[in-house]
Formats: structure tokens, sequence, C-alpha cells
């Protein structure tokens, strides 16, 4: 086995382990923490298709990410205010059920990924981070001046989506859905690295002119890997609102694309399992770090520093060593 | 005669004051291998660019199979059978030559888009690869990153490139550049193999190699072709040996 598929396993074992150990010691407060490791790891994956596999350096996956999470409450807010989503042109009942909200999420997130992509693939470089910037933080002034959700407060969902067969007000049932879907997206993502589209993207990404020389239009391709990437990343959203059941602008925030983006490169960009082994980087040092010094941030920065200027593989390629083309 | 594969016609282009591309007009015919030759600044790195597409003439037009491609872009004129390779080698440097190859044979074939499917274990795919790679004689080196290549072998990797893309006409940027007196051989021996395939337009500094390879000889100096002919007529030339080769014997 390759060395780097051992860590993946290890690594997936370990986030699986924490939360089961909690359970056992009685500890809830951890299995939210394991839960929001899984939560942001799977809106790093999604980022990470755009980034790692197409190389496109979106500084805006806070839009796809907010926009999950304000399908959830779109769709949830009208059930617990007891009336319907829309009346017209058909009349429509929200949702409590998270495999609709999910679907829900993802379909906006395409849609939302395709628009921004379609205008902002135009450009590249410097342009492309600062384009994908905008848009993001256009949603994010739309969403504070928002009434019907609440505007800069954002709004509170009461009761957490159902999903069937489980109670997803049980912390350990709420994480595996978490650690499910993933699980799921990885499997994707990995998919997608091996398949036919990944081989293309990755030569759109090392060697444009080539590509292009060989009759494959790399536009189309980032296209399409960036509706993926935002898809996965709503869907991310979504379960982030239901996991604190709370909706707020601040999720659409460039904060939040900081974040996102930190964590990838923190875990390794372009690898796999890099957005888990960052997520949970990111929220160890949030946690305890955060417990010592209010300017915890700092000690982030001065980490993300050393990664970049040290580790450039991020910690999956520090523990693995350098990437080597799949066969 | 046949049909020419290739033609360009009466090609225009300037950049500001200066002619890069001069009203040159030439013919790639089948199974030829015409040679394009000039000192360095001649313009034929954008007489390339024009060919490819990567550059859009101010007059003129490139005709691939009779068929004027002038308007259209790099993909479709590749899609159209137009396999070039690159004076500085551009492979995809993370990628292994397996992969670079299949993505060659991926790019004339399509199906970019099939997501899930595994690309490397498509017999089809990977099979039409090898071939390339057992041609070009780097069948050990299948699965070593395409960056971890030496320079030789990496513009071996080009040419196998340019082959999988089962073209109608290659254009060759100095094939040879940076490569060894053996390197330089067996790819002179490969390059007259490949006229059967499809005829070659080749930019070349190593005049050996021209002189042995080429049918017909275009001298292009200053934006413009001064002369046109075959190895003979061309080495007779008096404009052509004052503009060019007597520089070459100074060396």
């Amino acid at each position: 086995m390759r060395r780097e598929t051992l860590l993946n396993l290890v690594i997936a074992l370990a986030l699986l382990a924490v939360p089961l150990a909690a359970q056992a010691l009685d500890e809830p407060f951890a299995i939210t923490l394991a839960t929001k490791v899984a939560i942001l790891a799977l809106a790093g994956v999604g980022l990470n298709i755009a980034l790692g596999l197409g190389g496109m350096v979106s500084l805006g996956h806070a839009a796809f990410f907010g926009i999950g999470g304000y399908m959830m409450a779109v769709l949830a807010t009208p059930v617990q205010a007891y009336e319907p989503l829309m009346t017209w042109p058909i009349e429509l009942a929200g949702t409590k059920s998270m495999p609709l909200i999910w679907l829900g999420a993802v379909v906006a997130g395409a849609v939302g990924a395709l628009a921004i992509g379609a205008l902002s693939l135009r450009t590249s470089g410097v342009y492309f981070i600062m384009i994908t910037l905008a848009f993001g933080q256009m949603l994010y002034y739309f969403a504070i001046s928002w009434p019907a959700y609440g505007g800069e407060d954002g709004i509170a969902i009461y009761v957490r989506n159902g999903f069937p067969g489980l109670n997803t007000l049980d912390p350990l049932h709420f994480f595996a859905l978490a650690y499910a879907v993933l699980l799921a997206a990885l499997w994707l993502a990995h998919r997608l690295g091996g398949s036919p589209f990944g081989l293309a993207l990755a030569g759109a990404r090392q060697a444009p002119a080539r590509v292009a020389a060989l009759g494959i239009r790399p536009y189309r391709l980032k296209l399409a890997a960036f509706v993926l990437s935002g898809a996965v990343t709503a869907l991310a959203g979504a379960l982030y609102a239901d996991l604190n059941r709370f909706v707020s602008p601040s999720m659409l925030s460039w904060h939040t694309s900081g974040e996102i983006m930190v964590l990838v490169i923190l875990g390794g960009v372009g690898r796999l399992f890099g957005p888990v082994a960052g997520a949970a980087l990111f929220i160890l040092l949030e946690h305890f770090l955060g417990g010592i010094s209010e300017y915890w941030q700092l000690f982030l920065g001065l980490i993300l520093l050393g990664i970049v200027l040290f580790a450039r593989g991020g910690l999956i390629g520090t523990l693995a060593g350098r990437e080597v083309p799949h066969d | 005669m046949t049909d020419p594969v290739l033609e360009v016609r009466n090609l225009h282009l300037s950049f500001g004051a200066l002619k890069a591309t001069d009203d040159v007009s030439l013919t790639l015919c089948p199974g030829e291998i015409h040679a394009l030759i000039g000192p360095n600044g001649a313009g034929k790195s954008t007489l390339i660019g024009l060919i490819a597409g990567n550059l859009a003439p101010d007059a003129g037009q490139v005709l691939l199979n009779g068929r004027d491609v002038t308007a259209q872009d790099v993909a479709a004129r590749a899609q159209a059978g137009l396999a070039r390779s690159f004076q500085v080698s551009a492979v995809a440097p993370g990628l292994s030559v397996l992969q670079n190859v299949a993505l060659a044979v991926q790019g004339a074939r399509g199906g970019s888009f099939r997501l899930f499917r595994r690309a490397l274990s498509d017999r089809a795919l990977t099979g039409a690869a090898m071939t390339q790679i057992d041609r070009v004689g780097l069948t050990a080196r299948r699965t070593v990153p395409a960056g971890d290549l030496a320079h030789g072998e990496r513009r071996r990797l080009e040419l196998a490139m340019a082959l999988a893309q089962a073209p109608r006409a290659f254009v060759l940027d100095e094939p040879m550049a940076g490569m060894g007196p053996d390197g330089a051989r067996e790819m002179t021996t490969l390059l007259d193999e490949l006229r059967h395939e499809a005829p070659i337009l080749l930019v070349e500094h190593d005049m050996d190699a021209v002189f042995r390879l080429a049918d017909r000889i275009s001298v292009l100096v200053s934006g413009r072709i001064i002369a046109s002919g075959t190895v003979a007529q061309i080495r007779a030339n008096p404009e052509v040996q004052t503009a060019y080769l007597g520089e070459e014997r100074l060396e």
C-alpha cells in the first residue's frame, strides 16, 4: 500500500474514533468538534476540486458555503413558521428533511458556481482571485440586507432537520451523517482525480498551452470542475447550518473563504485527504490555542507561514512525501 | 501534384512597426518534410504561432486539408489534425510519461468529460499511448513524472504526444534543440519514418539533420521567405549563403 493511502486511512479512522471515544467518556462537546471537522473538511474537499485539481485559486468559496446554508434556512423556516414556501406559481411547502435540503443546496451551489465561474474563468491569476472575492462579497452584502432571513443578525432554526431513520439531535447520529457525506465526497474527488476528466484538468493546470494544442479547451473543463467544487462546498454549508442550527451572513464573508483555503493549504493542496487533515488541525488549534490566548490566529498565521515556506505539500505532503502520479 | 495538407497564403503580421511575418506563403504536401530555416529573430516562431492558431494574422489565410482555418482557435486546429511540438518542452511536469501521452490520445479522440471512469484502466487509451511511447524509446520511463525526465527524453516525449494525436500534419519546432549528437541521430531516423504518417513542417537549427531530411527548404529572413527549393538549390543559392549559411560557417 502506498504511504499516502495508509496515512489517509489512519486519518479517516482517527476522525471516526474521536467521537466514539467521546461518547464512551460522555464528552458530547468533543463529538460536536469532530462533526465540525468533518463539515469543514467537506467544504475543503469542495474547494480542493477547484484549487488542487483545477489550479483555480478561488477566494470566493464562502459564496457556495453560504448558499448551502441559506438554502437550508429558505427550506426549513417556512416549516417552523407554519407557512408554505411559496404559493405562486405552484403551492410548495418547505421541508425539514435533510436529503431534500441537501439536494436543494447542491443544486443551488452548482447554479451559483456556474454563474460565477462562467464569468470569473474569463480571467486568470490575481484577477481570478479578485473577481471570485468580489462575487462572494456581493452575496455577503445581499444577505445582510435581506430582511426575510434576519439580515445582519441571521436566523435560527430551532430544531435540527431530520434524516429518515436517525435522531439528528443525537450528536453521534449527526456526526455519522456528516462523516458519511464526507466519505462520499472524498470518493467523488478520488474518482475525479483518476478519470479522463481529471487527467485533462491536471494537464490544463500544468501545461495549458499544450492542452489546447492537443485539441482540449481548458475553459469548459475548468468550469465543470468549478461547478462540482461549488456544489460540494454548498452541501457542506447546509450541514454547517444544521450543526449550528443558525445561519448568518458571516457564512458568506470572505473570512470564511479564507478559512476554507487556509485549511486546504494546512493539509495539502491537491492531496485527497489534505482538507481533512487541515480541518482537524484548524479546529484543534482553534480549540486549544483559542483557550490559551484570544489572539490564537496570530499563531495560526505563523504556522501557515511555516507551511507555505517550508512544507509546500502541507501536512499530508510532509508526512507522505511528494505526490506521485497515480496509475 | 497532390493537394497540400497544410497551406499558408500571404500571411502578414506586424507588431507595431516590426513586420514579423511579411507576405509568407508555403505549402506542405503529403509524404514530405518541408524544413523552415532562418537566423534567430527571423520570425520562425511567429509563423508557427500563426499556423497553430496562437496568433491571428493581420491578413492572409491558413488552410488545413483545403479548409480555411484562419478563424479557428488552437484546439479546433488540433482537432482538425494539426499536431505541434514546442521549442521549449511544454509537457505536464506532474503527470507521468504515460499520462501525458494518454492525454494527447484523449485530445484526439474526445472523452475528456468522462468523470468517473479510470483513465489509465482504459485499454484503448493506454494501448494507443504505449504504442507511441515504445516508438520514441521511453518504454522503461513510462511511470516517471515528465518533470523528472532528462532534456533529451522530454524532447522525445514531446514527439510521442504529437504522434499520439494521429495528426494530418506535424509542425515541429526544433525537435533536436539541446540534444547530443547521438540523440539528434536517433531523432533524425525517427523523423524520417514519420513523414509517411503525416508530412512535417520542420523548424530546425541542426543543418546536418535538415539537409539529410528535407525534401524542400524554405529560408525565412526578417519575416520574408527569401528562397524556397530543394536542398541542392538552397545550398547553391547565393542570397541564402550570405543571409544565413555564411553565418553558420563562421561559427
